[in-house]
């Protein structure tokens, strides 16, 4: 299943999101990087179209910073090539002035104001008439009446949003997000995860999100890659890997698990089903055409099968992330 | 306004919040040059030059500790903080950067150099019960020569900061001082003139200053964003 999510995944998201430039947000091709000989990213390949909100999966170690920290110019690819907006932000300083980001530290200094922090960077991107747009942003997210205080005596929450408000003052195209809702309480995520939302809506931008949080990602993201062991285990838009998607996946148990390969042999004839993969007695079957299920039944029953459940499978993205970083996990 | 301008700006914004920096500068500034201020009076017997160059003696070390001493805000900060990070993600190129940062510090860290040169020169007509007559060579030293190398120690250390990791730079941050310290004792030994203040050792110390400070800016040129990123803590 996992080749071909892949497969299928690339070309559609790739297809449906390039700009009207016809060049993607992201786009890293082949991309490897070790440190002292250890290998951290290993052939990794994916792209996120324009005004995509892409969560990028993985767990601690998987090389997920590592990444971001490529795509941004911070570090060099050890191999492979990666492209942001077209362009390669190492060696392009304008070309940073359209993308923003927010690391876990916010960027901010503590010793000075909210709207100082964020004079500051409105003059570091060339922003026009900055004071008009902070006023506006600060206001947005709550902290218009904060704005004259220290960051120092903002809670971590509060410092977040305002994090969150300096990556897009500038209005890039395209924001990275490196776990935005880390060390937050349940609340202030969902504000943060809100306020992801609609500023991604309201300022038309790409999103780049890497994060642990699989709930919030299932909820904002369009589509998802999941990197595990330094290399990139399933791509593809979250209602695919979901199965909520207009090519859904119908799992069928078979009374007799000997039959599961052959059953799978003549499913993968039939014109309507794109792709089928056996687990013990289930076969997992991705239909091409969305009202197919009662066809596929009639087809395994009309050829002998005896089957015992049949279901529409909906799954969460913390399922399929388990299954992908346990495979991996589990494999020397 | 040039970015350039809104770094140093920010630089100067923060080191003048900065109150434990600020009380460290003022202390060093106030109590070294009253204790150096009664060895000056009692060796220079009344020699205006003897005295002068006593003056300037103290006064550039002191201008390089004060780099360091606002380097620690400006470089080494942002590097634990790990909001370097962030800045190196903005359109300014990482020598914009720097220079930026450079200048942010040597301006605080000249004032309060002046404040201590005041300081000095206070404490030696006091002790020395003779007015120190502040000639143009001395003035020369202090407009001159002593921002640019406080300029070159902020600019050196700043780039070294950036390039090493927080426990190398623990160890290294003395011996950048006292690198610094020999530089100046050394200059001011082989320069003609013997102890007085003289335009050969201005000289000599202008060009030295002026040297570092081309070599500060060649090694800041050299630091990676890459090696910045992986010495962050």
């Amino acid at each position: 299943m996992h080749d071909f999510i892949r497969s299928c995944g690339w070309t559609r998201t790739a297809r449906r999101h390039e700009g009207a430039s016809g060049v993607n947000a992201v786009e890293v091709r082949n991309l490897s990087r070790s440190f002292d000989g250890r290998d951290i990213l290993s052939d990794v390949s994916f792209t996120v179209g324009h005004g995509e909100i892409f969560g990028y999966l993985g767990p601690n170690g998987a090389g997920k910073t590592t990444t971001i920290r490529i795509l941004l110019g911070l570090l060099a690819p050890g191999a492979g090539d990666v492209r942001v907006l077209g362009r390669d932000l190492a060696a392009d300083d304008d070309a940073r002035a359209r993308v923003g980001v927010l690391f876990e530290n916010n960027g901010l200094s503590d010793r000075m104001s909210a709207v100082d922090n964020l004079t500051y960077y409105a003059g570091l991107y060339g922003v026009d008439d900055p004071a008009e747009r902070i006023d506006d942003l600060l206001a947005l997210v709550g902290l218009a009446d904060r704005q004259n205080d220290p960051v120092g005596t903002f809670s971590t929450g509060m410092k977040r949003r305002l994090g969150i408000v300096r990556a897009i003052l500038h209005r890039p195209d395209i924001v990275f997000f490196d776990e935005p809702s880390s060390g937050l309480d349940p609340g202030a995520q969902r504000m943060v995860r809100d306020l992801i939302l609609e500023l991604s809506r309201r300022e038309e931008m790409t999103v780049f999100l890497n994060s642990h949080h699989l709930d919030e990602v299932q909820r904002i993201c369009t589509s998802v890659a999941i990197l595990a062991g330094g290399r990139i285990r399933a791509f593809d838009s979250v209602a695919h890997l979901t199965g909520a998607s207009d090519r859904p996946v119908v799992t069928i148990a078979l009374a007799d698990r000997n039959d599961s390969a052959r059953a799978s042999e003549t499913i993968a004839r039939l014109p309507f089903v794109a792709g089928c993969e056996t687990d013990g007695n289930s076969l997992h079957c991705t239909l091409a055409d969305p009202g197919a299920a009662p066809d596929l039944i009639a087809a395994l029953v009309g050829a002998g099968y005896r089957i015992e459940e049949v279901r529409r499978s909906s799954r969460s993205l913390e399922e399929i992330y388990l299954e992908y970083v346990g495979r991996t996990e589990g494999t020397p | 306004m040039s970015t350039f301008r809104i770094i140093a700006g920010r630089e100067m914004k923060l080191a003048l919040r900065n109150r434990s920096v600020i009380i460290t500068a003022l202390i060093f500034a106030v109590w070294f040059p009253v204790m150096s201020g009664v060895g000056i009076a009692s060796g220079a017997g009344g020699d205006a030059a003897v005295i002068a160059g006593g003056i300037a003696a103290i006064v550039l070390p002191v201008g390089v500790f004060m780099g360091y001493l606002f380097c620690a805000d400006a470089f080494l900060r942002e590097k634990r903080d790990g909001t370097i990070e962030t800045l190196l993600c903005t359109p300014v190129s990482l020598r914009h950067l720097w220079e930026g940062k450079v200048a942010g510090v040597t301006v605080p860290a000249y004032l309060t150099t002046l404040l201590s040169a005041a300081v000095t020169i206070t404490a030696v007509s006091t002790l020395a019960g003779v007015p120190v007559a502040v000639g143009p060579l001395l003035i020369a030293h202090l407009a001159i020569v002593v921002p640019v190398w406080i300029a070159a120690a902020a600019g050196l250390i700043g780039a070294a900061q950036l390039a090493l990791g927080m426990r190398e730079n623990q160890i290294l941050g003395f011996v950048f001082i006292f690198g610094f310290i020999f530089i100046i004792i050394g200059l001011q030994g082989i320069a003609p003139g013997g102890a007085g203040i003289s335009p050969a050792t201005e000289g000599i110390l202008a060009a030295a200053g002026a040297a570092l400070l081309v070599l500060a800016r060649f090694i800041a040129g050299k630091v990676t964003r890459e090696r910045i990123v992986l010495t962050i803590p």
